[in-house]
C-alpha cells in the first residue's frame, strides 16, 4: 500500500501499540489499512487529554444485552466467573441502550428484526461501537436465504468482527481487547471511519 | 400406569377463548383511561431472546396478554432441502441452541429410520449420554437465567460454572464447547478419546452436590417462593389441550416422559426417575427441573459403566453407502475409494417416505418430520418445537397476574427463540 | 387397532412403524372429533404441511430411469433395479399439490401415534381444528404463513412468523430460497 513510493507511516512510528505486543513485526494491521494510506497524524487524536478521554472510555466499556440466538449463551459465558468480563472494565450488560457504549450483536438478525436493532444502534449515545459476533452477524453465517439478514453491516457500522460459530468465549473477549486496543489508540469509532449515519 | 393425577388446580378450563392464545382485555375494561398498553419488546433483559409481549395492563395487573414471535426466524426447513443430508445435520443444532444436542439427534434418527440403519450400541449409549448432559446444560441455563430475572443474581454464577464443567465434556469428546456436530447417520462421528471416562465421572460427583447447592440458596429462599409459588397456574386438562410437553406438562401433574413411555435409543436400559408435581405453577416448573438434573446425573453414570466396557467396540455402522469408510482402506479397496468418492459428492440417498420422530428434549417434545423422495436432499424437514407450543400457553396462564409475575411465567415455560421461530 | 371407523377415511398406509390416515379434506373436523373422543388421541403434536410441487421431476440418478422410459440397464416399469440399491426410480406420485399432516399422540401406555393426512390443491381451504385442539391455533397459522394453507374458522389467522406485509408463502418450492450470491475473492 506504498503511496508515491514512500511507506506509509504505522502507528507504531507514532509510539501506539495497538496490535498485540507479540506481534510487533506484523503487516500494517487492519485499523492502519482501514484508516487510509494519507497520514495517520490528522486521523487519530494524539493530544494528552484525548488519549486520557480514550483510555478511559476504552477501559469502562458497557454492553448492551443484545442477545439474539446461540452467540448470546456464549456471551452469556463470557459474564459468569471462567471467563469474567468484568475485569476488562465490561462490569455491567446495560438493560437500556441509553446507558450503553457496546453493542455486541451476538446470533442471526432476521428482516422482521433489522429494524428493532436499527432502533437500538439509534438509541445509543455517541461514541458507540458495534461487535458483530459470530459468521451469522458478521455475514450471514450458514444462513443464505430469504430471512436472515447477510451481515449486520447492512444496518449498523461494524467496528470489530468476530469469526465462530459459535465463537468461544475467549475469542469474544479477545474481540473486546482488540476493540479496546483500537479506542486506546484514537481510532474512531466504525461510524465516523465510514461516513455513516451513526 | 396412571398417566394423569387429578387434581383440581382450578376449575374448568381457562383457555381463553375465541382465540386460545391471546388473553383479550375484558370489554368493560376497554377503552377506559386506565388500560395502558406496553410493548414488551424483542429486545429486553430478560435472557429468553427475542419474544415480543404485547400486554395491556390495568396499574399492575395484566389483563390482555398477546405474544408475537418470528424475531429469529431463520428459514431452517427451507434452508435444509437445499443441502445435502450430511450437511443438513449442522442445521437442527442451531435450532434449539440450548439443548442441541438433542435437535442432532432427532433429525439423525429420523435419518436413519427412512434408512433402516442398525447403530452400534456404543454409539447409542453415547449419544444418550450426551444427550442427558445436554438436558443438565439446558437446565441449568434455564435456573440462571430464571433466578437472574426474578432477582437472585447470584444463581447466575454458580449455574454456569457448572455449566462451563459440562462444556468442557463436550469439548473433550466432540471439539467444540455448543454445536458439536458428533452425531453422524449410523453412530457417531469419531470414537470417544481416551480422557473423558475419567473427567465425566469427577463430574458426576461433583453435580449431586452443586444441585444441593442450588436448592440451599433459593429453593426455601422466602422471596423466591413468594414469587413463584401459586403462579401461572395451569392445569393438566388445559396443559394437553394446549399441547405442552415435558417438564410444563409434569409440573401440571401428568406423568408423561417420552423416555418412559415410547423409549427411544437405550432408555429402556437404565434406571431413572421422572419428577412429578401436580400444583401447575411456576414453583412446581422450578422444582421439576433441578430433580430431572439428578436423574440426569443418574443416567450419565449409568450409561458410563456401560460404555467403559465397550471400549474397542465400532462406534459408527458398516454400512458403506452411507457411511464413510475408514481411510486407510482407502488405498487398498476400490469400492472403498468409490463410496467415498460417491458419498463426498454426491452424499447418500435416503429412500422415498416420510417418517415422524418424536424425542424428549429438555423443553419437551421434539419432533422431526422428514419426508425424502430418494434423492441426496431431503425434500421436506419440519421440526415440531417445544418452545413454540409453551409459547401457546402464556395466555392461559397469565390470568391475574402482575406484571412481575409475568416474567416469572415467561421464564417457566423456558422457551427459546431459535426453537421457537426456527 | 383399526381405524375403520374414522368418517372420511380414504387409505391407512404403514410404513416404518408408523400409521397414516388418509383423509378426505371436507370431513376433517369430524375425523379429529372421532379420534379424540372414540381412539383417545387426545394430545396434537404437530401441523405439518408440505409442498409436492415438482415431486419426481428430477429423475433418477445416473443413466438408468427417466421419465420417458427406461435405459438398457434398467428394468421395465417403475421397479427396482438391481444397480442402484433400490433407489433407482421414481417416486410414487403424490394425489395434490399440497398435504397437510396432524400428528395425533395419545396420552396412555404405549404412546399410540397416528398421522392423520389431507390433499389439498392451491386455493382449498381446510377446516380448523382449533374446537378439537385449541393448541393448533398456532400450528395453522404457520402453514398459512409458510404454504399459504387457508383454515376456515381459525379465529386469528394472521402471519406469524414472517413480518405482517410479507408477500408470499416462504416454504413453497416456486418460492427461492433468496439471500446473497457468493462472491470469491479471486474472482473479479
Amino acid at each position: 500500500m506504498a503511496v508515491n513510493g514512500e511507506k506509509p507511516k504505522r502507528l507504531r512510528d507514532y509510539n501506539i501499540h495497538s496490535e498485540r505486543v507479540l506481534m510487533r513485526n506484523k503487516e500494517p494491521g487492519v485499523f492502519e489499512r482501514e484508516l487510509g494510506p494519507e497520514d495517520l497524524q490528522d486521523k487519530l487524536m494524539l493530544t494528552t487529554v484525548e488519549k486520557a478521554v480514550a483510555w478511559s472510555q476504552g477501559n469502562s466499556i458497557w454492553p448492551a444485552t443484545f442477545g439474539l440466538a446461540c452467540c448470546a449463551i456464549e456471551m452469556m459465558s463470557i459474564v459468569s466467573s471462567r471467563y469474567d468480563i468484568a475485569r476488562f472494565g465490561a462490569e455491567v450488560f446495560r438493560s437500556s441502550p441509553r446507558q450503553a457504549d457496546l453493542l455486541i450483536v451476538s446470533g442471526r438478525v432476521a428482516h422482521k428484526m433489522a429494524g428493532p436493532l436499527r432502533q437500538i444502534y439509534d438509541q445509543m449515545l455517541e461514541p458507540k461501537w458495534v461487535i458483530a459476533m459470530g459468521a451469522c452477524a458478521s455475514s450471514g453465517g450458514m444462513f443464505n436465504n430469504y430471512t436472515v439478514l447477510q451481515g449486520v453491516d447492512k444496518v449498523v457500522a461494524v467496528d470489530i468482527h468476530v469469526p465462530g460459530c459459535p465463537p468461544r468465549p475467549e475469542a469474544l473477549v479477545e474481540g473486546i481487547i482488540r476493540l479496546q486496543e483500537k479506542i486506546k489508540a484514537g481510532v474512531p469509532p466504525a461510524y465516523e471511519i465510514r461516513g455513516v449515519a451513526s | 400406569m396412571a398417566i394423569v393425577q387429578r387434581r383440581r388446580i382450578y376449575e374448568g378450563s381457562r383457555i381463553p377463548s375465541p382465540i386460545p392464545t391471546v388473553l383479550t382485555t375484558p370489554s368493560e375494561l376497554e377503552g377506559s383511561a386506565d388500560i395502558m398498553r406496553i410493548n414488551f419488546g424483542p429486545n429486553h433483559p430478560s435472557m429468553h431472546g427475542v419474544l415480543r409481549l404485547i400486554i395491556d395492563l390495568e396499574g399492575e395487573r395484566v389483563v390482555g396478554t398477546e405474544a408475537v414471535i418470528g424475531y429469529l426466524h431463520t428459514g431452517f426447513e427451507k434452508t435444509m432441502e437445499h443441502k445435502s443430508w450430511w450437511k443438513a445435520i449442522t442445521y437442527p443444532e442451531r435450532i434449539d441452541y440450548v439443548g442441541f444436542q438433542n435437535d442432532e439427534l432427532v433429525f439423525v434418527l429420523a435419518i436413519e429410520k427412512l434408512l433402516g440403519l442398525e447403530v452400534p450400541p456404543k454409539a447409542t449409549w453415547m449419544r444418550m449420554l450426551l444427550c442427558e448432559l445436554n438436558r443438565i446444560h439446558s437446565h441449568l441455563v434455564f435456573l440462571g437465567t430464571a433466578a437472574l430475572e426474578l432477582g437472585a443474581i447470584s444463581m447466575f454464577w454458580y449455574c454456569f460454572r457448572e455449566r462451563d464443567q459440562v462444556l468442557d465434556l463436550f469439548e473433550l469428546v466432540t471439539g467444540a464447547r455448543m454445536h458439536t456436530r458428533y452425531f453422524q447417520a449410523g453412530g457417531l462421528a469419531e470414537d470417544i478419546p481416551s480422557g473423558f471416562f475419567a473427567e465425566a465421572r469427577e463430574f458426576c460427583d461433583w453435580m449431586p452436590k452443586a444441585v444441593d447447592d442450588y436448592e440451599a440458596l433459593i429453593g426455601r429462599q422466602e422471596i423466591w417462593l413468594e414469587r413463584t409459588q401459586g403462579i401461572g397456574l395451569l392445569s393438566a386438562e388445559d396443559a394437553i389441550a394446549l399441547g405442552q410437553s415435558g417438564p410444563v406438562l409434569r409440573a401440571s401433574g401428568v406423568d408423561w416422559d417420552l423416555r418412559r413411555a415410547q423409549p427411544y435409543l437405550a432408555y429402556d436400559e437404565v434406571e431413572f426417575g421422572v419428577p412429578v408435581y401436580p400444583n401447575g405453577d411456576v414453583y412446581d416448573r422450578y422444582r421439576v427441573r433441578v430433580d430431572e438434573m439428578r436423574e440426569s446425573v443418574r443416567i450419565v453414570e449409568q450409561c458410563l459403566d456401560r460404555l467403559e466396557g465397550m471400549q474397542g467396540e465400532p462406534w459408527i455402522t458398516d454400512d458403506r453407502k452411507v457411511v464413510l469408510p475408514p481411510r486407510h482402506e482407502l488405498h487398498t479397496s476400490m469400492e472403498s475409494l468409490i463410496h467415498h468418492f460417491k458419498i463426498v459428492t454426491e452424499g447418500y440417498r435416503v429412500p422415498e417416505g416420510e417418517v415422524y420422530v418424536a424425542i424428549e428434549s429438555p423443553r419437551g417434545e421434539k419432533g422431526c418430520y422428514v419426508v425424502s423422495d430418494g434423492g441426496p436432499r431431503p425434500w421436506r424437514v419440519k421440526f415440531r418445537a417445544p418452545s413454540f407450543v409453551a409459547l401457546e400457553a402464556t395466555a392461559t396462564c397469565m390470568h391475574d397476574a402482575l406484571v412481575a409475575d409475568l416474567i416469572a411465567i415467561v421464564g417457566s415455560l423456558d422457551s427459546v427463540m431459535g426453537d421457537t421461530d426456527r | 387397532m383399526t381405524f375403520e371407523g374414522v368418517p372420511g377415511l380414504v387409505e391407512t398406509r404403514e410404513e416404518h412403524g408408523e400409521t397414516t390416515l388418509v383423509v378426505d379434506p371436507a370431513r376433517l373436523r369430524e375425523a379429529c372429533l372421532h379420534l379424540r373422543d372414540r381412539e383417545g388421541f387426545n394430545y396434537l403434536s404437530d401441523i405439518t404441511s408440505t409442498d409436492y410441487l415438482g415431486w419426481g421431476k428430477r429423475g433418477v440418478a445416473g443413466y438408468y430411469g427417466t421419465e420417458q422410459g427406461r435405459d438398457l440397464n434398467y428394468p421395465a416399469g417403475l421397479g427396482v433395479s438391481v444397480a442402484s440399491q433400490g433407489y433407482g426410480r421414481l417416486p410414487r406420485p403424490k394425489p395434490k399439490r399440497f398435504s397437510v399432516n396432524y400428528h395425533l399422540l395419545g396420552l396412555r401406555d404405549g404412546a399410540p401415534r397416528v398421522r392423520v393426512q389431507v390433499w389439498i390443491d392451491d386455493g382449498e381451504t381446510l377446516e380448523s381444528v382449533i374446537p378439537v385442539w385449541p393448541t393448533a391455533d398456532w400450528h395453522e397459522r404457520e402453514a398459512w404463513d409458510m404454504m399459504g394453507i387457508r383454515f376456515e374458522g381459525h379465529p386469528n389467522l394472521r402471519r406469524i412468523l414472517m413480518e405482517d406485509d410479507w408477500e408470499g408463502h416462504p416454504l413453497r418450492k416456486d418460492y427461492p430460497i433468496g439471500g446473497e450470491p457468493v462472491r470469491f475473492s479471486e474472482e473479479q
